[in-house]
């Protein structure tokens, strides 16, 4: 009875610790390091991780395709969507592509871009084919969306088309995406993890996921996941920082403006 | 003296407007009264472009125009003082359209609501946004499509009260449709009556003509009831109700 008084915050940590200890159990009960490795086994793995001094490289380099692919998907998302609503053509062009990119199995995708493009590149590519459609369509239902009298108030009022662009469409495909940002950015950390598994650049996380995985250094894997979460986790306030601190200067403290 | 000569329109086989000629005096405020869906928003969408009409000639009508819509049509994410400068940019430079902005909130008594945004505002304020748009941006011509429909009898007053000063202010051509015989007398210079599908123009009315608005009233009324007697169907609902 207890528990359902909690608040949602110590709910989540007792979910957390919960984890952990069962972890701890399991991998004591297991006894195998290579099956499941020991709590301290794996900061071990961690600290040997953190102290290798082409660690900064590396992280660097995988935040930095994540977050390149993201804004190359976010932009022509965008893009494409204000376009696809403009004109029919385009939005027919695209319906198929994007069903096509959302139906096919990601690792198909994964071996043509092995087969196709760079190294470097593929990842990137990876993380695009994800999130393209999830933001496009995004971007798409949220014009959509847009009340059609106030298109027409600015028809009427003879507002220019980049005004329109810029001081409706924009606006309102911003609050749809504040919706899904967040989740968005985990998706394509992941799939560009995925990316860099198979096409292995020479700073990656992905790679050194698989080179732990080829020596069995299970520790190892298990410390690079807990990397990986710690920077979902600082993309996660990242977005949430952005978008609160538009939202606010746009509606929360209209005072300030 | 704005015209339209001619103007038809019809959806399908449905001859929504017949052959319509009106003349619009400059600086007069011109009420549109008719029966309920005889096509006085369609007339109303033609004059402003849009809604295409089939025949017919718009003659001065095809410079910038302000339409007051029944409901308020404000951005939400835009408090007021930037969804009154969005219709201006690209109008005038930003000091003017400012300048402008102070100038017209301040004589509707909105000048201290103007970082306000919309869901802030009552429905009454908003709809003087409205209209205080249509009136701030550079027009000769005013549309109106109801505008006072769904405001309460207090804000109705008060409403046509600013309406009537920035009127006066602004010297710009009104032409307004509305249900209500004693709004189109309290605002308007003209009146013109609508027939039913396919609408006609059954009268005209000059108001300067008349000096007892009571018989006025009761002669525009009678109109109106006219046809509504003349219609079984909306005779019964009328009986009924």
């Amino acid at each position: 009875m207890k528990i359902f008084t909690l608040k949602d915050r110590e709910l989540s940590l007792a979910s957390k610790l919960l984890i952990i200890v069962l972890w701890i159990v399991l991998s004591r009960l297991i006894d195998n390091e290579i099956i499941l490795p020991t709590l301290s086994s794996t900061v071990n793995g961690l600290g040997k991780i953190i102290s290798n001094p082409e660690f900064f490289n590396i992280l660097g380099f995988s935040i930095l395709r994540s977050l390149l692919g993201f804004i190359v998907s976010l932009t022509i998302a965008i893009i494409m969507g204000i376009l696809a609503r403009l004109s029919k053509v385009l939005y027919s062009l695209m319906l198929p592509i994007v069903r096509f990119l959302s139906s096919t199995p990601t690792i198909a995708i994964i071996i043509l871009a092995l087969i196709w493009l760079n190294n470097e590149i593929v990842p990137l590519f990876v993380g695009f084919i994800m999130v393209f459609p999830i933001l496009y369509e995004t971007v798409l239902k949220s014009i959509l969306n847009i009340d059609t009298k106030i298109l027409e108030m600015a028809r009427v009022y003879r507002v220019s088309k980049l005004n329109i662009i810029r001081e409706i469409y924009l606006p309102s495909i911003f609050i749809g995406l504040c919706n899904i940002l967040s989740s968005a950015m985990a998706i394509n950390l992941k799939m560009v993890i995925a990316g860099e598994v198979l096409s292995q650049p020479k700073y990656a996380i992905g790679t050194n996921l698989q080179i732990k995985k080829i020596y069995l250094n299970t520790s190892g894997v298990f410390a690079w996941i807990i990397i990986i979460l710690a920077i979902g986790k600082l993309y996660e306030y990242l977005m949430k920082g952005i978008v609160t601190c538009i939202k606010s200067r746009r509606y929360l403290n209209p005072m300030e403006n | 003296m704005y015209k339209i000569e001619k103007i038809s329109k019809s959806y399908g086989k449905l001859r929504v407007l017949d052959n319509i000629s009106l003349e619009f005096p400059k600086g007069k405020t011109t009420c549109i009264l008719g029966p309920s869906g005889c096509g006085k928003t369609t007339f109303l969408n033609i004059l402003a472009g849009l809604t295409p009409k089939d025949s017919g000639k718009l003659c001065g009508l095809e410079e910038d125009i302000s339409y007051i819509f029944q409901e308020d049509r404000l951005i939400p994410w835009k408090n007021l003082r930037e969804n009154l400068e969005f219709v201006l940019k690209g109008k005038m430079d930003k000091t003017r359209a400012q300048d402008l902005i102070n100038e017209y909130l301040k004589l509707v008594d909105l000048e201290e609501y103007k970082y306000y945004y919309p869901k802030e505002l009552s429905g009454g304020m908003r709809q003087r946004v409205n209209i205080l748009r249509a009136f701030i941006y550079p027009s000769k011509v005013i549309i109106m499509d109801e505008p006072f429909k769904s405001l309460d009898i207090n804000h109705k007053k008060v409403l046509m009260d600013f309406f009537i000063s920035l009127r006066e202010k602004g010297n710009k051509t009104c032409i307004m449709v509305t249900h209500d015989i004693d709004e189109a007398i309290t605002l308007g210079h003209r009146i013109v009556i609508f027939s039913d599908k396919p609408t006609r123009v059954k009268r005209i009315v000059d108001i300067e003509n008349y000096r007892d608005k009571i018989k006025l009233k009761e002669e525009i009324s009678g109109e109106l009831k006219k046809w509504d007697d003349s219609h079984p169907i909306r005779y019964l609902y009328l009986k009924t109700f």
